[in-house]
C-alpha cells in the first residue's frame, strides 16, 4: 500500500476525529471550555496575588488621635500622627474607611458593625494620645516629657483565616515601615548626638527580605498558574478525548466499519493520534491565550520547547486514554472512568496548589506524574525564562513515560480490536 | 467463475462451534440470499468472509484473494453494508461519503465524481446533503448507508439485512437499488429475516441452523423439495358428492377432500393445487353454479418460511 495512500487515510481519520469533537457541545465542554472554565475561575480569584496592590485590602480605621503636632518636630508636620498613618495606608493603596468608634457588631455606622458583615477586613484603633506620647509632649505629672510607648490595635476578621493572615501581614508591613521613619524623624530632630547607638538600640538585629532575581518582571501568581494549566490541557483534552475516542466508534460501530476496509491498524491509531494531538495544541493555545488577554500574564515564549514538552506530555495522556478507550465497555462506561482519573488528578500536578503544602506520600505521587514534570518544565522555561539545559531532565522524563504509557495504550488498542 | 469460495470452514468460540466445516460458493453477477435463525452462524460466516474474524480452519477466497493471505486484496474487492447505520451522525452525507472514499484510497477528482454520483442514488435533495446524518429519516440513513459501501466500485457486496426496520415504501425502494446492482454484474451476499425479500431477490439461498448449511437451492427449488402443497380452502354452506366430482374435474385441481367444521358445524373443502392462483376464480364459480353459497375462501401457498419453519422448526420471525 502506497505511502501517499496512507497518508490520505490517516488525514480521513483525524479529520473526521476532530470534527467528532468541535462539533459535539458536550465533548467541547470537557476537552475545551472545562480547563478553561478553571483557569477563569482561578484566575480571577488568585490571579492577581503577589502584586504590590492592596487595594483589594479593606481596613477600617477609628482614628481617636487629636493632637496637633507643635512641639518637638519641624512646621513641615502640620498634622497629627494619626492623621499622617491614615494618609500612609491610603497612598500604599489600601481601600480605608475611617470610622468615629469601634463600636459593636448590631449597632450600624461603626467600625464592629462593618467588620461584622464582611465590609471591611480589619479595624486598625489609633489611640487618642496618638501623637502626643510619639512628640513626647506627654508629661504626666511631671513638668518634662515621659518616654512613653503609642499603642496601636488591629482587629482581624476570625470567619475568614486565610484572608486575616494577609490582611495582618500586609497592615504590619505597611505600620513597621511608618514606624521605622517615624524613628528616623525622631532620632535625627530629638537626638541627632545620639543618633547611632540610638537606631541600635531600637533596631539591634535588622533583616530584609527581597524577591531574587529569578525574572526580570515583578510575577503574580497567574504567571505560575497558566503554564500550569498546560498540565490540565493533557489530562482533559489528551487523557479525555483519546479515552472517549475509540469507545464511542466502537459503540457506533464506526470503528467496525473502518477495520473491514483496507486500512492498517497503524493508520487508524496514527489518525487518532494526530487528531489528539491537534485537540491537546488547539487547548493549549487557547488557555494560553486566555491567561495572557484576561489576566496579563506576564510569560516568556520558547515556542519549541513549549510544543516538544506538550507532544511528550500528550504521548503519556493518550496512552492512558488509549487503554481506558480499548478496554471500556462503551463511550459511557469510558467516560465515567475518564471523569474518575481525571478530576483527582488535576490536583496533584501541582498546577493550583504546590506539592510541597501535600503529605509526602501526597508528593510523591504527584511528582511521579508525567503532568507534574510537563508542569515544572513549563514553568522553568515559560516563568523563570530559563533554558532548555535546564529542563532536560524533566523532559527526559516526559519522553520515558511517554513511550511506555503510549505503547501500552497501543496494545491495548490491538487487545481491543481482537474483541471486536 | 465464482466470487466467493468458502471451503471447509470452521469457527470456534472455545467450546462454541458458529460455523461447522462449511462450503459453499457464490458465482459472479449471482444474488446469494443466507437465511437463517439468529446464532445459526450467519453474522460469523460474513465476518469471516469480510476479515473480521479469523476461520479456525478451512480457506476463505474472495475473487482469486485468499482473505487469510490477502486480506487487503480482498477488501478492495468487498463493499461491507453493516445491518446497522454506520455513519458518523455529525457529518453530513457528503463529508460521510467523502471518508470512506478516502479509506478506500480514493481522492482528488475521482472521489469528487463518485461522490456525486452516488448522492444522485441516495436520491438526497441538496440541502439534505449539506445536513448532518443525525437529521435524516430511516429511508434516507439507509440510502447513505448503502452508498459508503459502493465508493470504491467493488465486485462482491455484503449486504446485512439493508432493509431491516425500513416501511414498505422505503423498503421496496431498496429492493429496486440492489437489483440494479445485480443488473450491474455485482456480486451479492444478503442476509435477510424476510422471506419475501429473499424470494424476490435472490437467485439463490442458503438456509442455516447450527453453524451448517442445511439447505441451498433457488426459492423455487428450496419449495419443491418440501414436501408441502399449495391448498384453496373453501367453506360452503353445504357439500355434496357431486359438488366434489365437478371441483376435482377443474384443470389443475390435483385432489380435493372435505374435512368436518366442528365449531360451524359445516364441511370444509380443501382443494389441492400447484397453481392455487390460476384456478381459484374456476373453483368458486363452479361451487356457485351449482346453487351452493361460498361462505369463505382462503388461499394458503407454500413460501420459503414454511420451507424455514419446516427445516429449522422455528419461524424466522420469532428470532
Amino acid at each position: 500500500m502506497s505511502l501517499k495512500r496512507s497518508l490520505n487515510q490517516i488525514a480521513a481519520i483525524a479529520k473526521t476525529d476532530f470534527l467528532g469533537i468541535v462539533r459535539n457541545k458536550t465533548a467541547i465542554f470537557f476537552t475545551l471550555l472545562f480547563p478553561l472554565f478553571f483557569i477563569i475561575i482561578i484566575g480571577f480569584t488568585f490571579g492577581q496575588s503577589g502584586t504590590e496592590d492592596m487595594s483589594r485590602i479593606s481596613i477600617g480605621v477609628v482614628n481617636l488621635d487629636g493632637e496637633l503636632v507643635a512641639v518637638n518636630v519641624t512646621d513641615s508636620f502640620n498634622s497629627t500622627i494619626g492623621d499622617m498613618l491614615v494618609q500612609g495606608l491610603e497612598n500604599v493603596n489600601f481601600t480605608v474607611t475611617e470610622y468615629g468608634e469601634y463600636g459593636d457588631r448590631d449597632t450600624n455606622g461603626t467600625a464592629a458593625y462593618a467588620i461584622s458583615r464582611g465590609d471591611i477586613d480589619a479595624i486598625l484603633i489609633i489611640p487618642a494620645n496618638f501623637t502626643e506620647t510619639l512628640t513626647f509632649q506627654y508629661t504626666g505629672n511631671l513638668d518634662i516629657p515621659v518616654a512613653t510607648k503609642s499603642h496601636l490595635e488591629l482587629y482581624v476578621d476570625p470567619t475568614d483565616t486565610t484572608g486575616a493572615l494577609i490582611t495582618q501581614q500586609s497592615a504590619l508591613g505597611f505600620i513597621s515601615g511608618f514606624i521605622k521613619e517615624y524613628q528616623n524623624i525622631a532620632i535625627e530632630q530629638v537626638m541627632p548626638d545620639m543618633k547611632s547607638y540610638i537606631e541600635v538600640l531600637a533596631d539591634p538585629i535588622t533583616i530584609s527580605v527581597s524577591e531574587a532575581e529569578v525574572t526580570e518582571a515583578k510575577l503574580q501568581w497567574i504567571d505560575y498558574m497558566v503554564p500550569g494549566t498546560l498540565g490540565l490541557v493533557l489530562i482533559w483534552s489528551g487523557l479525555n478525548h483519546a479515552s472517549r475516542t475509540i469507545a464511542t466508534e466502537r459503540t457506533k460501530g464506526t470503528f467496525q466499519r473502518m477495520i473491514i476496509a483496507p486500512v492498517s491498524p497503524t493508520v487508524v491509531l496514527l489518525g487518532k493520534l494526530i487528531s489528539a494531538l491537534a485537540i491537546v495544541y488547539m487547548s493549549a493555545f487557547i488557555m494560553l491565550l486566555s491567561g495572557v488577554l484576561l489576566f496579563q500574564a506576564n510569560l516568556y515564549w520558547d515556542i519549541p520547547v513549549m510544543i516538544l514538552a506538550i507532544f511528550l506530555g500528550a504521548l503519556s495522556a493518550i496512552g492512558i486514554g488509549l487503554i481506558i478507550s480499548s478496554f471500556a465497555k462503551n463511550e459511557e462506561a469510558a467516560d465515567s472512568i475518564s471523569v474518575i482519573i481525571s478530576v483527582p488528578l488535576q490536583f496533584f500536578i501541582g498546577a493550583f496548589f504546590p506539592l510541597s503544602i501535600m503529605p509526602p506520600a501526597a508528593q510523591a505521587f504527584g511528582n511521579a506524574l508525567p503532568f507534574t514534570k510537563l508542569v515544572n518544565a513549563m514553568q522553568d522555561v515559560m516563568t523563570r525564562n530559563l533554558p532548555f539545559d535546564a529542563v532536560i531532565p524533566e523532559m527526559l522524563y516526559l519522553a520515558a513515560s511517554g513511550l511506555i504509557l503510549f505503547t501500552l495504550g497501543t496494545i491495548a488498542y490491538r487487545i481491543a480490536l481482537k474483541r471486536l | 467463475m465464482n466470487d466467493i469460495e468458502v471451503d471447509s470452514v470452521t469457527k470456534r468460540f472455545e467450546d462454541i462451534v458458529a460455523v461447522d466445516n462449511l462450503s459453499m460458493s457464490v458465482e459472479k453477477g449471482e444474488l446469494f440470499g443466507l437465511l437463517g435463525p439468529n446464532g445459526a452462524g450467519k453474522s460469523t460466516l460474513t465476518k469471516m468472509i469480510s476479515g473480521r474474524l479469523h476461520p479456525t480452519s478451512g480457506t476463505i477466497k474472495v475473487g482469486k484473494y485468499s482473505i487469510q493471505d490477502d486480506p487487503m486484496k480482498v477488501k478492495e474487492l468487498l463493499g461491507v453494508v453493516p445491518q446497522d447505520i454506520v455513519l458518523y451522525d455529525y457529518l453530513n452525507a457528503k463529508e460521510n461519503l467523502s471518508f470512506y472514499g478516502r479509506l478506500y484510497g480514493l481522492s482528488g477528482k475521482k472521489l469528487k465524481d463518485r461522490i456525486n454520483e452516488l448522492l444522485q442514488f441516495t436520491q438526497l435533495d441538496e440541502k439534505a446533503v449539506k445536513r448532518h446524518v443525525s437529521t435524516y429519516s430511516g429511508g434516507m440513513k439507509r440510502r447513505v448507508n448503502i452508498a459508503a459501501a459502493l465508493l470504491h466500485e467493488p465486485q462482491v457486496l455484503l449486504l446485512d439485512e439493508p432493509t431491516a426496520g425500513l416501511d414498505p415504501q422505503n423498503k421496496h425502494a431498496l429492493w429496486e437499488i440492489i437489483q440494479s446492482l445485480k443488473k450491474q454484474r455485482k456480486t451479492i451476499v444478503l442476509t435477510t429475516h424476510m422471506m419475501d425479500e429473499a424470494e424476490e431477490l435472490c437467485d439463490r439461498v442458503a438456509i442455516m441452523d447450527h453453524g451448517k448449511i442445511i439447505a441451498l437451492g433457488s426459492p423455487s427449488q428450496l419449495v419443491k423439495k418440501v414436501k408441502m402443497e399449495n391448498t384453496i380452502t373453501v367453506v360452503p354452506d353445504k357439500t355434496s358428492p357431486t359438488l366434489i366430482e365437478q371441483v376435482k374435474g377443474i384443470a389443475g385441481v390435483k385432489n380435493v377432500y372435505t374435512a368436518p367444521d366442528e365449531n360451524e358445524k359445516r364441511e370444509t373443502m380443501k382443494v389441492i393445487t400447484d397453481c392455487p392462483d390460476d384456478i381459484l376464480p374456476d373453483v368458486v364459480s363452479t361451487i356457485v353454479n351449482t346453487g351452493t353459497k361460498v361462505l369463505s375462501v382462503q388461499l394458503s401457498r407454500v413460501t420459503l418460511e414454511d420451507v424455514f419453519i419446516m427445516l429449522t422448526g422455528r419461524s424466522l420471525r420469532e428470532e
